[in-house]
Order: C-alpha cells, then structure tokens, then sequence
C-alpha cells in the first residue's frame, strides 16, 4: 500500500546515512584533511568556529568534512557537541591586548598606529585565476612582498596601537557610555534572550549569527523598507590574536591559556537625533571569531543602531530572534517532515468554509 | 594534571550536559506550577535541528532515565523517519526502553497527535512545539506579546476569532486551536495546542495525564498538568467543531472514531476518490489484529 511505502522507517535512516558515508569514501578524490581546510580554507573554518559558538579549528575542520562543506550543517555539529560540554569556568579577555594581524582606520589618512593592511583581497583585481598558486608564482617575490612591511614594525608600539577611539575621547568628540559597574556578560546558550536584552547579550547573538543573515539585516535596514540604519564611518577594523586569561583553579590567579584569532570593528556613528548629543559622536561595536569582516561590520553597525533605535521599531527582535543561522535553516527544512495530520485539518476547513458558502 | 583530575564535573555529557538538564527541569517545574506560561529556558543545541524536535527532545533527555519507557511518534506514526531517529537518540542517551503501546509507555513524544487510547495518571506526553505563541497571529512584536499575557489583554485574538466567523461562516483555524487553560472563566493563560488537530484539544481537557510542550527554537516550555481544565476559545452560540468527513472510515480497521488521514486517489483521470486510514498506526493495528 502506498501508505506503508511512504514511511521511513529505521532501515531508511541506516540507508541513507550509508549513502553519505559511502559518497565520502569512494569519492573521485581523497577527502579534505584537516590540514587542508585549515592550511587553505580559513574563512570558511572561520566562519564555522563563530557560528558554531567554539574556538577549536580541528574540530571545525573535522565538522566541514563531515558536513561536506555545508557550513550550516557544520555549526550545527559543532554547537551539538558544545551541548555536551559542562561549563567549568569563565574566560576573560583584554581586547586592548589584541596583537594586530591587519588593522585600517578608514576615518583618518593618518590615523594613530599603523594602517596595516594584512591578509586581504580588497584591491586585488577579482580577475579568476584557473591554476594552482603553486605553479605560477615566483617564490622569492612572495616573501620579498609579504616580509618587507612586517620587519619595519614595532613589536609592541604597532602590533598593539593606540585606539582611534581614545583619540576621540580625548578631542572630546565621543558620547561616554562606559559603564562602571562591570556586570558579567550574558550567555546567550544559557538564557533565551528577547527584547530588550543587555548589549552583552546583542552582541552575543551577532558573533553567533549567519554571516549572510546578518550582511543582509544590515542590508534592507540601510537600502531596503525598514530604513533604521544610518551609515556609520569604520574608525577601527582589526584582526588579530587575542590573549585568552583564566583564573588559575589552584591559585586564582589569572593565566593565559591561550590566544584566540578575533575580527573587531568599531563603528562612529554622526548622532543626528534631536534628543541626541548632536555636538559629538557616537560608537557602535563588533566583534567575532576569526577573520570575517563582513560580519564584524555590520554587527558594529547593528549595535549602534539598535542602541539608537531604543526600541521604538522592532529592529532589536529582528537582530536577536532572525539572524541565528541554524534557527533560520532548522525551521526551513522543517517543513520537509511529513504535515499530512496537519494539512487534513485544512483541507477540512476548505470544506467547511465551502459548505457554507454554497448553503442556501 | 588532566582537565577531569581536577574538576571531576568536566567530563563531556552524551547529548546534554548535566547544568542543562537541571535547567529544563526547574523550567519544566516553574511550567507545571504555572499552567499555560510559557517559560522561557536556555534551550540547548542538539542532534536534531530547530523546527525538528529540539525542545521535545530537550525535555525527554532531562526527565527519561533507564527506569523509563518511551514511545516517539509523528503525526500518530511510531515508524515516522523522524520518530525513529529521535527514539534512537533518547534510547541511546538515556537508556531508555522502547515501545509503541502507549499504555506500556512512561514519556510519549509526540509531534502533531495525541494518542488514540486513553492514557493514565502518570504517563507524560511531551508535544514538539514548532511555534508557541497563541497570539502570533495578531501581533508580531515580543515586547507587545509579553505585555498581552501580563495583562490577560485576549481581546484582539478574541476579535479575530469573531472576524473570521463573521466572513467565513465557520471558524478557520485549523491545528493549534487557542485554548484557555485554567477554563474559559477562570483561566489565566491562553495557549497554542501547537499543532495537534482540534480533534485531539478536547483530549487536553481534564486529562489523566501530564502534558508538556517543548518549543526549542523559540526557547520555551509550557505545560498542561493533570485534571486541568483546557477549553477551546470559541463563543456560546458557535460549538468547538473537530474534523469531521461524512462517511470517511479506516480502511484497514475500519474505525470512524479516530483520528483519520486522507490517501488522494492516484488515478488522474477517474473520479476523485479519496481511501482513510488511521493516523495513529499503533492503535490501528491492534485494531485490526483483534479483529476476526
């Protein structure tokens, strides 16, 4: 019967969980190894590590793998197996600490520190490239180009410059909104956060979300029907290591344990509102795991302009409740379970309402 | 020195570490002490992705144990794909037994139904919540929303229940009917029987049995506690109606009384015809096997 034929079944999930494996084993190539995806595909691992909620490369690497790339399906492996994991302490980290891998200040020509530009393919001609970087270039005008500009900094003065922000605190020009009371940030995997949620909490959610959901928010809230963006002017875009302290479990004392690769943006926003401090400026932030502008920009962004928009439009709830990757695609894909108890209650509706619109 | 030398409590957990489990427990609690508020909760990620189970499950992981005995079903079907890979999981994790008689079953988690036969004082059904929130239909802003339930301020839903009787004869709304729990006088909350049939809402009411809902993505729990009353939002003069088909009967056990799924005819050309069976497959069966 057709009925019984439409279900699954225990054999069809082993079927299809075979088929995968099989794919991957006997595949035209090798898989990708860990090496690989890390050595080659960093913005892809990256973007992992930051949907997925967890600093550990190899098990980003070891998710893509097993995702076959998808990196919806990989963050979903890796906050799986965040479930598994006890908190046993909080880690604590200096952003000031930062050792600079790339930093550009695009608000001033000659900004304190160092404009370094880094890795990036923002002024490369996209001009496709159809062989292996191994087979054309010249090794030795590689690490002539790549060290010469490393070698003239400073260790200390220029991989870890002054803020453009301190500047502007000290001309004056920034609205305070430092707090003094150093509340712990709220962990979003622990607490449901809605709106109005602490910015800890914002911000949270931001260095979670898609990229994509989160390029495109920031997107039809500038150009787009909802218009609650103003544009801001980029004073810090930075990518570096940042030190990772813990209190010692024996001791107490805080120890580095380690060093995490962070994208930071921070974001000056022209105030313009007439219960605003028009006279000065105002600053929005981002920051998330490894090197992903895209992402860092609009969070920074999003940031000021949720703090602006003080809950007079729904913006906060689209940031929080929308941009989560995983929520987003999971609830999609739902709709491919089977509805059929669901849909005979509306077809017997359309029945109803028929009925009663032919009774005399 | 290892990590789990000296903090022994930092071993990985199986599916859900031990301070979520905790959590979805006093959350469960807070729910059954106050029927029909939706609690919010830390809802974690799991195996499954949102919209497929994730609050459920969440639920059964932090209540099922080796003494447990657990029947997974969706859309009444205990051989459903997604039935069979979350009774994997929760047997998996918690050394559950399996079953599909619901008597024999201590959890049911179900998506869609309610069981056909009666279940007893005792027995929890945990619901798989896709969207918790009753009042989504007529207002989109969570802050707004908060404010309604604070307040009991039902009149919109209440204004679009009329509306909708007013323009089409009958009222629409198909699975997930708005229910007052605590009873039409006396409730306090109004819930979304997320989205089992009307035929299944009348089955909340008084019920034996402990219901919890589990809504993983939107991060809340809520629950239906036993010998509560759970009424359908609908006016003096206009009854609650459950889906009804005129003649529709299960063609293998021949039942009328149940809960029954259509199979469109195949054949394009001829007559629409339309063959019934059963939702629930396990009642079904042992209909049909003790039957002559």
């Amino acid at each position: 019967m057709g009925y019984v034929a439409a279900r699954g079944g225990l054999r069809a999930i082993r079927a299809a969980e075979r088929l995968i494996r099989r794919r991957r084993r006997e595949a035209a190539a090798p898989e990708v190894s860990d090496e690989q995806f890390l050595a080659h595909l960093e913005p892809l691992v990256d973007r992992v590590i930051a949907e997925g909620g967890v600093w550990a490369p190899e098990l980003a690497a070891a998710a893509l793998r097993q995702g076959r790339g998808d990196p919806i399906e990989a963050a979903h492996l890796m906050r799986s197996y965040r479930s598994t994991l006890p908190v046993v302490a909080r880690a604590e980290a200096d952003a000031d600490e930062m050792e600079v891998l790339r930093r550009i200040v695009p608000a001033y020509r000659n900004p304190p520190g160092p404009q370094l530009l880094g890795l990036t393919a923002d002024y490369t001609g996209r001009i496709l490239e159809t062989t292996a970087v191994s087979d054309t270039a010249d090794p030795s005008e590689i690490t002539e180009v790549v060290d010469a500009p490393v070698a003239e900094l400073s260790e200390t003065a220029d991989r870890r410059p002054t803020r453009l922000l301190d500047v502007l605190r000290a001309l004056d020009l920034v609205v305070d909104r430092r707090r003094r009371d150093d509340p712990d940030p709220v962990d979003v995997t622990a607490v449901a956060v809605r709106p109005p949620a602490p910015r800890s909490g914002r911000l949270s959610v931001m260095a979670r979300a898609e990229t994509g959901a989160l390029v495109n928010l920031w997107y039809r809230n500038i150009l787009g029907p909802d218009g609650y963006l103003h544009e801001i002017t980029l004073g810090e875009v930075r990518h570096g290591r940042l030190p990772v302290r813990l209190a010692h479990p024996r001791t107490g004392k805080p120890v580095t344990i380690g060093a995490v690769r962070v994208t930071e943006v921070e974001a000056i926003e022209d105030l313009d509102g007439v219960d605003e401090d028009r006279g000065r400026l105002d600053v929005g932030y981002g920051m998330c795991f490894g090197h992903n502008e895209k992402k860092a920009i609009a969070m920074a962004n999003l940031d000021i302009a949720c703090h602006r928009d003080a809950g007079r439009t729904q913006l906060e709830q689209s940031v929080l409740l929308t941009s989560d990757g995983l929520e987003a695609t999971g609830f999609l894909e739902h709709l491919k379970l089977p509805h059929y108890v669901t849909f005979r209650s509306i077809v017997e509706r359309k029945n109803a309402v028929r009925e009663m619109a032919e009774r005399p | 020195m290892s990590v789990s030398a000296i903090l022994p409590d930092a071993r990985p957990a199986n599916v859900m570490d031990d301070g979520a489990t905790r959590e979805i427990r006093r959350a469960v609690l807070t729910a059954i002490a106050v029927p029909g508020y939706q609690v919010p909760f830390g809802s974690r990620e799991m195996p499954v992705a949102r919209g497929w189970g994730s609050g459920g499950l969440q639920i059964t992981l932090a209540m099922a144990g080796p003494d447990d005995v657990v029947k997974v079903i969706d859309q009444g079907d205990d051989e459903g794909v997604n039935a069979v890979n979350l009774r994997r999981l929760i047997v998996a994790a918690t050394g559950a037994d399996e079953t599909t008689v619901p008597a024999e079953a201590t959890i049911i988690q179900t998506r869609h139904r309610i069981p056909e036969d009666p279940m007893h004082n005792g027995q929890v059904l945990v619901l798989q919540v896709p969207e918790p929130e009753p009042l989504r239909g007529v207002e989109r802003d969570t802050r707004e929303l908060e404010r309604m339930h604070a307040e009991a301020d039902y009149a919109r839903l209440w204004v679009s229940l009329y509306e909708d009787r007013v323009r089409n004869g009958v009222i629409t709304q198909t699975t997930g009917y708005p229910c007052m729990v605590g009873g039409r006088d006396g409730g306090r909350y109004v819930i979304s029987t997320t989205p089992i049939p009307r035929w299944d809402v009348p089955r909340l009411h008084r019920s034996a049995f402990l219901s919890l809902f589990g809504a993983g993505r939107a991060k809340r729990i809520y629950a239906v506690p036993p010998d509560t009353d759970v009424e359908p939002l609908t006016f003096t003069d206009v009854p609650f109606e459950v889906e009804t088909t005129p003649g529709a009967a299960c063609e293998r056990c021949g039942s009328s009384e149940s809960y029954l799924v259509s199979i469109p005819a195949s054949d394009a050309a001829g007559p629409a015809v339309e063959r019934w069976v059963c939702s629930d497959t396990d009642w079904c069966r042992r209909r049909s096997e003790s039957q002559p």
